[in-house]
């Protein structure tokens, strides 16, 4: 998933060949089983993904672990496209990486060679079916191809404080007019309806995803991509219009330009505002004693509600599968075949485990007490056959960033719900 | 005409008569107050952010998120800094900060100072040429010169270690020290050379026996530039160190922004305190010594 | 007296070893990184051959016109800004504090030193709007004045720029410039005394001019620094609102790294080159005239 481009906060990388005969000559080590090493390049801010291969080097992939221990590397996510570029125009890319910000660049990755089929690896290792179908759709939509791993896997939609819901009389919206008639009534009320992260600007540029996808249709964004429909077409805009709306009657709260997606977080959780779009991942700060103070059991889920008469419906949820890893078909060895068979097979059981992670790989070792809200995600996640992806899913990196950048001003009113989709239009053009 | 005194540098007070003493440093007094006035202003608006950096550093995530910006700490304990001393492995960094920048910092004043003295002191055909290709050296954006670099580095297999960043940082930093040596030597009368040339000492020895002792003064203040640039360079350091164990400080300051664009606020103030305040004290040893040496052997004449 | 100070082989001892290493790390890679803006591609995709494509592409760029627009005003404004400002602190150092002005020297100095990581998250937190007012919200709001979004618009983001990167840099500037003061003559300034010439009569026709050599070197330094500006920006508004506050350079590293167009930002990064080009060789030009006369 596309996410912020600024620096630390402060506040700021690459087909197919048929590999069984390839593993030999993998990473060009000779003619080896295996290069002996199985080298990770992932971004820093993702402190997941190396806990939980630890477990596993300690546990249950101990004897891939002896034949090639683990070295992780990490760079900062907003520097990870340019290493990544830099990495695989010098043919240094590691067998396990980060696949970028950008889904573009991992196809450009893919296209040069840089990245392994995972339908067929996984097939002959007899590990497909330790990844959940809603995963590899997701996937499949994203890259055109099963092209990463889905180490971790989110659905996105509307959380909300049931204890603010009831306190104003305000049921779970149903339609986008409710949804907007629920807002009116909490901004009435004195209480903020939406917290959003303008300086992300992502949070904000969802919700026109959302509304396109319930509008017009689950292929909608496909077309734009395909060429067939512009996001200058009146249906298209009708959704930035319907977001900027939102902003000009204030419900995203004062200053919503200038809202870190940590402080966002916080409204929510304190109680000052009423709903919060993100994706599931927020579970982690959810189930932060230290930082809800409205308390788990009063936070609920729902998905982006339908738009009335449009072609799509809220059980087509939104979902992604975070910043993917993937890895490199130029050093896929005998090592690293095992270490991705190991994986697939515990990486969903364990990462739920230590982490309350859910990833798009099977949990086939029961975990006990899973939190309540992570157990309704994974309900809504099985009960779910049909996902849409988001707003900038199918952009170039040219126009992710523009739109991204351009939400703030879109709902503070600074431009017109035209020019941000032309301004889009543009650069995918 | 008393007023004479303020503007002498040893400003000695002329002895005997005390009564007249006591009335103009009264009257000196009250002609300095706008002075102390602005002096206190300006060290309020400098000083101010880094207090306030240097509180926030006991502050907790929650209180960075909720309290005011100017509220004290609600407790005083170092939990911040252990966090971003074992999430940071700070030591590491700094260790490889300054292995990076001393060598570079020394080889680039070195041979900048010597090519500046050439370029301003010495008659040769082809100065100016000289002089203009060091001036685009200042004017190229660092950036423009980062692929081919990291092409090179990898393929003579430098990439994993810190050479790529000495080297880049000596390179990018000749051209303003030879720039600004050439312009400090320009202020020194030739004859001064011709002299020293003329009693049978060769150009280079009179070079390192005069011009670059000379410049003790100019030295200091191009160095301590540099310093801070290399010091605080980010993207140089986050485009050729790619482990871990290579981060410079400022890369690793990075590492206190989490998933999703968060941030953990009161370890990387924790971290920034630690890493500003060392350079307070490295700054302020120094100071004194440079002090000594500008009061010492002043370079005028 | 050519002869004396024209020696061949000392000169090439003293400029040899900074011209090669100044040669093959820099001037190569740019002359190399020049070549890619007559090709299209990365360093992924490989290179292909477009000839004169980049550069008439450049010239009806928009986000380009846009980011040199702001290139320009803030090079223009910082520029002033850090050199008066310093200028301003040599004079105070060396003609009001004089023998005490070390500690204000050094204090003053001391955020050059700050991360911009830190600088940019300590003006983020002081302008903040939300999710409560920061430190000049609430003070402006003490004198009845309503509360401003400053990181909503791109004129109100400039500003806080500006402050913050000219609150970085006057106390280096002062360092540099006293340097330049320090060594003007005592006996000078004694004699101009003597003449009755004082204050800002002093300042303009005894000080400015003696001074002349090392405030041309801090402008030239400044302006570059200046029409390069990178990290700073990136850190407090990552360019926006919108690409507001997008510089060239942010745009140019964006292109190439973040868009994969490696030729197209080689041709951005050219047209900053030559801009800087021009203004450093015309300050010059018109310093070194100065100078004859002087």
């Amino acid at each position: 998933m596309a996410r912020s481009r600024r620096t630390a906060r402060t506040s700021a990388g690459v087909a197919g060949l048929s590999m069984a005969l390839i593993a030999a000559c993998g990473g060009g080590d000779g003619a080896t089983g295996g290069s002996g090493e199985f080298d990770v390049l992932i971004h820093v801010e993702n402190t997941d993904v190396p806990a939980v291969l630890e477990t596993l080097a300690g546990g249950a992939c101990a004897a891939e672990s002896e034949a090639a221990p683990v070295t992780v590397e990490t760079v900062p996510q907003t520097n990870l496209d340019q290493q990544l570029q830099l990495l695989a125009g010098q043919d240094g890319l590691p067998v396990l990486y980060a696949a970028g910000n950008a889904p573009a660049l991992t196809q450009t990755l893919a296209e040069s060679g840089h990245v392994l089929d995972f339908e067929q690896a996984l097939s002959e290792l007899d590990a497909i079916e330790h990844i959940q179908p809603a995963a590899v759709s997701t996937i499949e939509a994203l890259y055109g191809g099963f092209n990463a791993l889905p180490l971790e896997y989110n659905i996105e939609g509307i959380w909300y404080n049931t204890a603010l819901f009831d306190e104003h009389g305000v049921s779970v919206p149903a339609t986008w007019d409710d949804l907007v008639a629920a807002a009116k009534t909490f901004a009435e009320a004195g209480v903020v309806p939406f917290s959003a992260s303008g300086d992300q600007g992502w949070p904000i540029t969802r919700l026109i995803g959302n509304y396109i996808f319930r509008s017009i249709g689950p292929d909608a964004l496909q077309r734009v991509a395909d060429g067939e429909a512009e996001l200058t077409d009146p249906e298209y805009v009708e959704a930035a219009q319907a977001v900027a709306d939102l902003g000009e009657a204030g419900y995203f709260g004062r200053g919503v330009g200038s809202i870190d997606m940590d402080t966002s977080t916080n409204e929510f959780l304190n109680g000052n505002a009423a709903m919060y779009y993100m994706g599931s991942w927020a579970l982690s700060d959810f189930a932060d004693e230290e930082r809800n103070a409205i308390g788990a059991e009063n936070i609920a889920f729902m998905p982006f509600p339908d738009v009335a008469g449009g072609a799509g419906h809220s059980g087509q949820l939104a979902a992604n599968v975070g910043l993917p890893l993937t890895m490199n078909d130029r050093k896929y060895d005998d090592d690293a075949s095992a270490w991705l068979s190991c994986i697939a097979e515990n990486y969903g059981s364990t990462a739920l485990e230590e982490r309350s992670r859910i990833s798009g790989f099977a949990v086939n070792t029961p975990v006990d007490d899973v939190p309540p809200l992570a157990q309704q995600v994974q309900e809504q996640i099985e009960a779910t056959d049909e996902t849409v992806l988001w707003f900038e899913a199918l952009f170039s990196t040219e126009a992710t960033i523009t739109s991204q950048t351009n939400a703030a001003p879109l709902v503070t009113g600074s431009i017109s719900a035209e020019e941000f989709m032309r301004l889009v239009q543009d650069d995918l053009d | 005409m008393t007023t004479v005194e303020l503007h002498t540098t040893h400003g000695r007070v002329g002895g005997g008569r005390q009564q007249r003493r006591g009335a103009r440093r009264w009257r000196q007094r009250f002609k300095r107050w706008p002075a102390h006035l602005l002096v206190t202003l300006l060290l309020v608006v400098v000083c101010y952010p880094m207090v306030w950096l240097l509180l926030g550093s006991f502050k907790t995530q929650r209180e960075f998120l909720e309290n005011s910006v100017v509220a004290l700490p609600e407790q005083w304990n170092f939990d911040n800094y252990v966090e971003a001393w074992t999430t940071g492995n700070f030591s590491q960094y700094f260790l490889n900060s300054v292995t990076a920048v001393g060598p570079a910092l020394l080889v680039m004043l070195l041979l900048g100072t010597a090519a500046g003295f050439a370029l301003e002191v010495l008659v040769w055909k082809g100065r100016n040429a000289v002089l203009l290709i060091f001036l685009v050296g200042i004017m190229v954006p660092i950036q423009m010169i980062l692929l081919p670099l990291f092409t090179v580095y990898f393929q003579t297999g430098l990439t994993g270690t810190l050479w790529p960043l000495i080297i880049t940082y000596t390179a990018t930093g000749l051209p303003l020290t030879v720039f600004l040596m050439a312009t400090f030597y320009r202020a020194v009368p030739r004859e001064v050379f011709e002299a020293s040339t003329i009693d049978g000492a060769g150009i280079v020895r009179s070079f390192f026996s005069i011009g670059l002792p000379m410049m003790r003064n100019a030295l200091f203040t191009v160095g301590l530039v540099q310093f801070f640039f290399f010091w605080n360079d980010l993207l140089i350091a986050l485009t050729f160190t790619n482990s871990g164990s290579l981060r410079t400080i400022q890369v690793g300051l990075l590492n206190f922004s989490g998933q999703y664009g968060t941030t953990q606020y009161g370890p990387l103030f924790a971290a920034i305190s630690l890493n500003i305040f060392g350079m307070l004290v490295i700054y302020l040893v120094l100071n004194q010594k440079v002090q000594k040496g500008l009061t010492a052997g002043s370079v005028k004449g | 007296m050519e002869h004396v100070l024209g020696d061949k082989r000392s000169v090439a001892i003293l400029v040899g070893p900074a011209l090669l290493v100044y040669t093959l790390v820099m001037l190569v890679p740019i002359i190399w990184s020049l070549g890619y803006t007559a090709f299209e591609g990365n360093a992924v995709t490989g290179f292909s051959f477009v000839g004169m494509d980049n550069l008439t592409q450049l010239a009806g760029d928009r986000k380009v016109r846009e980011a040199l627009g702001f290139t320009l005003r803030y090079a223009a404004v910082i520029t002033v800004g850090q050199v008066l400002l310093g200028y301003g602190l040599a004079l105070l150092y060396v003609f009001v504090l004089r023998r005490y002005s070390s500690v204000v020297r050094t204090l003053v100095f001391f955020p050059i030193v700050l991360p911009t990581v830190a600088v940019a998250l300590l003006f983020q937190q002081m302008f903040a709007i939300a999710p409560r007012d920061g430190l000049v919200n609430s003070f402006l709001n003490v004198f009845g004045i309503e509360s401003v979004d400053w990181f909503g618009s791109g004129g109100t983001s400039f500003l806080v720029i500006a402050i913050m990167d000219i609150w970085r840099s006057m106390g280096f500037y002062g360092v540099l410039l006293y340097a330049g003061l320090v060594d003007i003559p005592e006996e000078v300034l004694e004699s101009a005394r003597v003449d009755g010439t004082r204050g800002w009569k002093l300042v303009r026709h005894i000080v400015l001019p003696l001074s002349l050599p090392v405030l041309v070197s801090a402008i030239i330094f400044s302006i570059n620094g200046t029409l390069k500006v990178f990290d700073s920006i990136l850190a407090l508004t990552g360019g926006g609102p919108g690409t507001a506050t997008t510089p060239l350079t942010i745009h140019m590293f964006q292109t190439s790294f973040a868009y994969g167009q490696y030729g197209y930002g080689s041709s951005i990064a050219f047209l900053l080159t030559l801009l800087c080009l021009i203004v450093t060789v015309f300050i010059f030009r018109a310093s070194r005239r100065d100078l004859t006369k002087g």
